[in-house]
């Protein structure tokens, strides 16, 4: 059984990862494709972090920064472009929409 | 834009391995530096580069000469008169690229381009130094350079879309995937890289943990291929308390480089090129 540390540090290090690639594709430094291709290519990342997002569901992604930043973590705030993809139904894999179109 | 020849300037770490994969696509390279030393370091860095591939029977002893033939190491300006792109992979100060900006500004043709290797100083800026400031652009590579295959790409203020088209037409022909990527602090990899390592600094603090147990934990699920703390100890922890400072003073408290960090740059403590960072190599 993992230990409870070591689910928590992978969902903030996850999460971490996913919050800043959201910041600079809603500043349009990069595309969402582009910003997976570079954390795999340049980071070495085995899945980029929309991928990652999409995969998960953007509506679990949501729900676990909520409850970090109810817990009093301001860094976790979800940013508006998740909340919109959560509200127009766009939840990554399962809805074939999301941060990138599958 | 045909890029007939190239330069790399600063024969370092990042020049020595980003001149020995542009001679193994074929393409005429001058590699300057100020130092005949570095020269002749990189001289022998990057035949050790082809010897290991001759010994992995990837290449002739014949193809290395060939490919060999195809650099020239310089520590002459002439040599860079009928450059078509230079690459600047001098010192990380700003005050030595401006002074190497201005110098390639004079000796090149002008029509060429000028694209600098910086992690983290303004390419908008280094432009304004030359008089084609549309002209300039940011190409990083990764370390080591020969080996990841990314380059991003960086359009400057005023960079224009030709240039952005040649340098991604470049990293291409150098067998790179390149990804264009608009100016801002950290470019996209680095950013993300910093932004996650802070909070599992953080975590580490709050948890009282040890590097070695996070690392493993991040390793055996998977999710990066390498410990946030043995990544940091190979970068050098000067290197990413540094970065860390950038861009926390431009993108805010996420980015707060915790004070062990701190403490360990305050104390000598590098990573591996000092023998001691969150782990010990000695
Ligand atoms: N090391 C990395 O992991 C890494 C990764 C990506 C980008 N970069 C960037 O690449 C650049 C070079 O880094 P490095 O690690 O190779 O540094 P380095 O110290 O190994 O090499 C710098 C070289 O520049 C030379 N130099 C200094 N002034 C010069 C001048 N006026 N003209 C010509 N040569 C001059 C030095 O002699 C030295 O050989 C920096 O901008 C750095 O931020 C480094």
């Amino acid at each position: 059984m993992a230990q409870e540390w070591e689910s928590e540090l992978l969902t903030r290090f996850q999460l971490a990862t996913f919050l800043e690639a959201v910041r600079l594709y809603d500043e349009g430094v990069a595309s969402a494709e582009d910003i997976d291709i570079a954390m795999r290519a340049g980071a070495g990342l085995p899945m980029g972090p929309f991928a990652w997002a999409d995969k998960t569901g953007l509506d679990v992604v949501l729900g676990q920064l909520q409850e970090l930043a109810r817990a009093g973590n301001p860094n976790f705030a979800p940013p508006g472009s998740l909340a919109d993809k959560v509200a127009r139904g766009q939840v990554g894999n399962k809805s074939k929409r999301g941060y990138l179109s599958h | 834009m045909y890029i007939k020849k190239v330069a790399v300037v600063g024969a370092g770490t990042m020049g020595a391995d980003i001149c020995y994969t542009i001679a193994m696509a074929g393409i005429p390279v001058v590699l300057r530096d100020v130092s005949r030393e570095q020269l002749d370091h990189a001289r022998q860095h990057i035949q050790e580069l082809f010897q290991g591939r001759v010994a992995r029977n990837k290449m002739s002893v014949g193809d290395v000469e060939d490919r060999m033939s195809f650099i020239t190491f310089s520590g002459d300006l002439h040599d860079l008169e009928s450059v078509t792109l230079a690459i600047e992979a001098v010192t990380e100060k700003l005050a030595v690229k401006k002074a190497v900006f201005r110098e390639l500004d004079l000796v090149l043709p002008p029509l060429s381009m000028i694209v600098s290797n910086t992690s983290a100083l303004s390419i908008s800026h280094l432009a304004t130094v030359t008089s084609r400031p549309t002209r300039v652009a940011g190409m990083h590579f990764f370390y080591p350079a020969h080996m990841m295959k990314l380059v991003e790409v960086i359009a400057g203020h005023q960079t224009s879309t030709e240039t952005v088209e040649a340098v991604v037409r470049l990293s291409e022909e150098i067998r790179k995937i390149p990804v264009k990527v608009k100016e801002c602090p950290g470019f996209v990899v680095n950013r993300i890289l910093m932004a996650s390592m802070a909070e599992v600094l953080r975590f580490k603090e709050e948890h009282r943990l040890d590097a070695a147990s996070i690392d493993q934990v991040v390793t055996q699920n998977k999710i990066a291929p390498m410990g946030p703390f043995m990544l940091a100890d190979a970068l050098g922890l000067d290197v990413a308390l540094e970065v860390a400072n950038t861009l926390h003073k431009a993108l805010g408290d996420r980015f707060r480089p915790s004070s062990e960090l701190e403490q360990l740059v305050a104390e000598g403590h590098l990573g591996m090129k000092t023998g001691q960072g969150f782990y010990s190599y000695r």
